[in-house]
Formats: C-alpha cells, sequence, structure tokens
C-alpha cells in the first residue's frame, strides 16, 4: 500500500509541476483557483474535522487577508509579500479573538455566531465603499505582470504544498492529538492536562491565517475584490469541497477541493443544473461515507489488496 | 506523614446549581496515602465533591488546598498537571482515537514530556491494566468493562499521586470487579492516594480503610467502614430508619 500511495503522489507531483504545459489558459486559471480553494479547504478540514470547531466564518477571514493586504499595498505601498504576511497575521489575531469569544460554543452555536460574523464583515466592506471600494470592487495589485497565469499557477502550488507540509505537521504532532482530543471529549481532555482554552483558540488562530494567506494569493491574482468573497456561500462550496474530500483529512480535504472546482468548471454547460448534481453529491457522501468520499475510495483499495494478498497466501499454501 | 498538610482539603466547600444546593459547607481532607470512600445516596453530592476538588465546577464558597497550597479556582488541565487524576462516572474517552492515542494524550500534555517516552509509559500501563494487544483499537470498539479500564489507564499516565474514581464498579461484571479492585490495590501499594465513589458497598469494604458519608449535600459521617455501618445518621439516609 505504501508503494501504491508513493506511486501516485509521484503521478501526481510530476502532473502538477507539468500542469501549465498540457492545459490552456482557461483551464490554468481554473488550476490557480483550485490551488486557493485547496488552502482554503484543508485549513477548514484542521478546524472543523481535526478541531471540532464548525466554523462558517472561514471565508470571512480569507476576505479579511484579502483586504489586508490589498489596502495595505495600496495606501502604503509596501511589497505585496509583506501585505501579505500582515493579512496572515491579521487574521491570526482576529481569529484568536474570535476563538476566545467562542469557547463556550458548539455546534449549531459556534456555526450562528461565525456565520454572524462573516455577514457583519461583509456588510462593513460594503457600507465602507470609500476605503474598500464597496460592492463595486477594490482594484488590487497584480503579484505578477506576466502574459499568462503560469507564475500564479506555480506560487498557488507552493503555497499549496507548503500549507499541506505546515498543516501535517501539526496534525501528527501533539497538538494535532489534542486537537483531536478536544473534539472528542472536552472534559476528558481537560482531565488528561489539555489546556482546552488555549489549543481551542490556536485552532481558530492557526487555521483562520491559513484562510488570510489564501485570500491574500487570491486578491493578488484576481485584481479586484469584492465583498461577496467572504459571502455565506463561498463557504457552503468550501464546506461541501472538504466534505466530499474527507474533513478528518488535510489531504482528502485538498483532494476534495481540487476535483471539485476541475468537475465544477468542467460542467459549467449544464448551468444551474451541475449546482444540483453538487447537492446530490454532497447529500451521498453525507448519508454514506460520513469520512467524505476519499477515505471510502482508499479503504475499498486497501480491501482489495488485502483480499490479493490472502489469494496469494492460500495459492502459495495449496 | 504526621505533621505535613493534607494531600487535598475542601473547607467549608459549597456548590449551588441555581437554587438547588449540591454541596453543602462541605469539610474533608485526604491524607498521603489513604484509600478513602466516599458514598451516599443518589443526589447526595458526591460527583460534585469530585468535579469541585478537580476543578471541573467552581465552588460557591470554601477552600481547596492541595498540598497546602490554595487550589481555587485552577483549571482540571492545571490539577491533572499537580498529578490529580480522575475518572468519570459516565465513561468519558476520545472515542474516534486509539487506546494508544488515548493514553498519550494524558502523557504528552505533561510538562517536558516526549514521545518515545511517554508511548513507553504508555505500554507499561496497557500491559498492567491487560489492554496491551488492544492498543491499535479504536476506544469505541472496546468493551464497556475495557473502557472503564482505559480511562483508569489514562489517569494513570499523569503519574497521578491522587486519583479519584466515580463509579468504578458501576455497571462492571463481577470477575471484572474483582479485577479493579487487584488493580486498585496494587497502586495504592505504590504509594498512590485514592478517593472511591461507588454504590457497591461491599466492594468498598472489601478495599477502603475510611469512608466518608453524603447525604444532600452534606458529610453526615467519616470513619472506619465498622464505624460508618453502625452510624445512625448512615442507616437514616440510606433505609429511612
Amino acid at each position: 500500500m505504501r508503494t501504491l500511495a508513493f506511486g501516485a503522489l509521484v503521478v501526481f507531483g510530476a502532473f502538477a509541476l507539468a500542469f501549465p504545459f498540457l492545459v490552456n489558459g482557461y483551464w490554468l486559471s481554473v488550476g490557480v483557483l483550485a490551488m486557493f480553494y485547496a488552502i482554503v479547504a484543508a485549513s477548514w478540514a484542521l478546524l472543523a474535522g481535526y478541531a471540532g470547531q464548525f466554523s462558517f466564518g472561514h471565508m470571512a477571514f480569507v476576505s479579511l487577508g484579502a483586504y489586508t493586504s490589498g489596502l495595505l499595498v495600496k495606501w502604503l505601498d509596501i511589497p505585496i509579500p509583506l501585505g501579505m504576511l500582515a493579512g496572515v497575521l491579521m487574521c491570526g489575531i482576529v481569529g484568536s479573538g474570535i476563538g476566545f469569544v467562542c469557547l463556550r460554543m458548539r455546534g449549531p452555536y459556534l456555526a450562528l455566531f461565525t456565520v454572524a460574523f462573516s455577514e457583519v464583515l461583509r456588510i462593513v466592506i460594503v457600507s465602507e465603499n470609500e476605503v474598500t471600494g464597496g460592492s463595486g470592487g477594490l482594484e488590487v495589485t497584480p503579484l505578477f505582470h506576466a502574459r499568462t497565469d503560469t507564475p500564479y499557477y506555480y506560487l498557488g502550488l507552493a503555497l499549496l504544498l507548503g500549507s499541506l507540509a505546515i498543516m501535517q505537521f501539526l496534525v501528527t504532532s501533539r497538538w494535532g492529538l489534542f486537537f483531536r482530543s478536544i473534539r472528542e471529549n472536552e472534559d476528558a481532555a481537560a482531565a488528561s492536562g489539555v489546556k482546552v482554552v488555549r489549543f481551542r483558540i490556536l485552532a481558530f488562530a492557526i487555521t483562520s491565517s491559513f484562510a488570510g494567506l489564501a485570500g491574500g494569493f487570491y486578491g493578488h491574482y484576481i485584481g479586484i475584490l469584492t465583498p461577496d468573497i467572504g459571502s455565506v456561500d463561498q463557504m457552503g462550496l468550501v464546506v461541501a469541497m472538504a466534505v466530499i474530500g474527507g474533513t478528518e483529512s488535510i489531504v482528502a480535504a485538498m483532494i476534495g477541493a481540487l476535483g471539485l472546482e476541475f468537475l465544477i468548471e468542467a460542467l459549467r454547460s449544464y448551468g444551474q443544473w451541475r449546482l444540483v448534481l453538487f447537492g446530490a453529491l454532497l447529500l451521498l457522501t453525507i448519508r454514506f461515507a460520513r469520512n467524505g468520499l476519499l477515505a471510502l475510495a482508499w479503504q475499498q483499495v486497501m480491501r482489495l489488496g488485502s483480499r490479493r494478498r490472502m489469494r496469494s497466501i492460500g495459492q502459495e499454501a495449496g | 506523614m504526621p505533621g505535613s498538610p493534607p494531600l487535598i482539603e475542601a473547607r467549608d466547600l459549597t456548590k449551588r446549581f441555581g437554587g438547588i444546593v449540591a454541596v453543602s459547607g462541605l469539610n474533608f481532607a485526604v491524607q498521603q496515602g489513604e484509600l478513602i470512600g466516599l458514598i451516599g445516596p443518589n443526589g447526595s453530592g458526591k460527583t460534585t465533591t469530585i468535579n469541585l476538588l478537580t476543578g471541573h465546577v467552581t465552588p460557591a464558597s470554601g477552600h481547596i488546598t492541595l498540598r497546602g497550597r490554595s487550589a481555587r479556582g485552577l483549571a482540571p488541565s492545571e490539577f491533572a498537571t499537580l498529578r490529580v487524576g480522575r475518572t468519570f462516572q459516565i465513561t468519558q474517552l476520545f472515542s474516534r482515537m486509539t487506546v494508544l492515542e488515548n493514553m498519550l494524550v494524558p502523557g504528552l500534555a505533561r510538562p517536558h514530556s516526549h514521545k518515545p517516552a511517554a508511548t513507553a509509559t504508555a505500554r507499561r500501563h496497557l500491559e498492567f491494566l491487560g489492554l496491551a494487544a488492544l492498543e491499535k483499537l479504536q476506544a469505541k470498539n472496546l468493551s464497556g468493562g475495557q473502557q472503564k479500564l482505559l480511562e483508569l489507564g489514562r489517569a494513570l499516565m499523569l503519574d497521578p499521586e491522587i486519583l479519584f474514581l466515580d463509579e468504578p464498579f458501576a455497571g462492571v461484571n463481577p470477575f471484572l470487579r474483582d479485577e479493579i479492585i487487584v488493580l486498585v490495590r496494587k497502586l495504592h501499594a505504590d504509594g498512590r492516594t485514592f478517593v472511591i465513589v461507588d454504590h457497591d458497598i461491599e466492594a468498598l469494604q472489601r478495599l477502603v480503610h475510611r469512608m466518608v458519608v453524603m447525604s444532600r449535600g452534606e458529610k453526615i459521617a467519616d470513619g472506619t467502614v465498622a464505624e460508618v455501618r453502625v452510624n445512625h445518621e448512615v442507616l437514616r439516609a440510606y433505609a429511612g430508619v
């Protein structure tokens, strides 16, 4: 199975590197956006799937990161990477605050609170149109002055792989263990010596920072920011991507986001019907594969592998 | 040790939930090395007492000291760091985590802990509890009895000086009950202090040296098992005699 996983990784890596040379400009731009969604979905999976905090405000942090970087670069003329870093820090700080306020909230209460937070932020952006450009949008300095999206694609890929590496390191570290213990049972975690308050806030701060990073990248790629980026619709899309991939695995959520972004674009000619299909897929996943379609697929591969192994052992014995 | 402060002590401890007084003016000291049974009818405040003495609920008034120092207002995780372990009335595990991971949470939450050492300690405790072969299983797939043992094992990972066990004999078969009694005796012989809440008075009589009885949030008796058995207030609380 390790060989299979390694083989899949090599093929996926080679395909990802060669992608800009295999597709036209339209699909390359879809690829860039897929990277953006993959970072957002993976970080949401870390918050909801690992730490058990079902936030509906993750896209608000994308918006916050994007606007922070866009506005700082515009007003202070600072280098874009510094603006993006400021967006990450801003999201980390605001994320800590939201994490602190939400300490005693669970399930639907937390979800409702975070929906309200994202709506408040969206309305502030709409209302403060002299600063943010309101519904008309904020023009954001592009990261590269290139004719193609290829530099954005490789930067997006690097950010995605870097984010994944950090998140994967986190979930396999003792922090990841503590996040999961809090998700499973807060009282037992506290009785085991886990500083529940600290780790709940940390989970919010860390994942919000990743959302801010994705937001900064998105803003400087798209070139114009509108308040809709932080809307509940967008949040629903990210949740669906992570749930269909699998919320209890960072990699599964990422693959879910990449796959669905391409699928949505591939089915564009079907108009609204593609969203119906998308919704049906989400319902089926929740009903039959609560750990996501990738976990289900992986289980089938494992089962097939062990069946083959048993058969070969049987043949050798016979 | 004579002259040394109690390991843990409650003074005039009171806890109210709305209009209900769950614990009222409780005075209760536990010396190092004691093995105490805490009994009382349903709703007498036993579990609330454990929750107060492990930081899971905050007292309305009164004092808690741990090794002579005030422990009032400490979070449960701080009690755990100070080597106060506990189990719960209804077993509380990390259900979708493996048996070994359940053990590693407290092991790695301890200051200056390292994964290889924590894993070795966890495996030693699992061996002691007879769960070694199950370390890769998810906790939710264990039997009820095994879950109780795992919860005890998880508390042991804190290397606790004092362990509060909340109804360890509830819902377990007689064989497992005997096994738990043997395990507690061994751990007590190693120098650990125990406060055990349970309704199984027969099991407690075989195990504890001192019995504390609560009724309606108050301590009504405190003494040896023989003393408590003939105490009129205890008989009245239990049987209305």
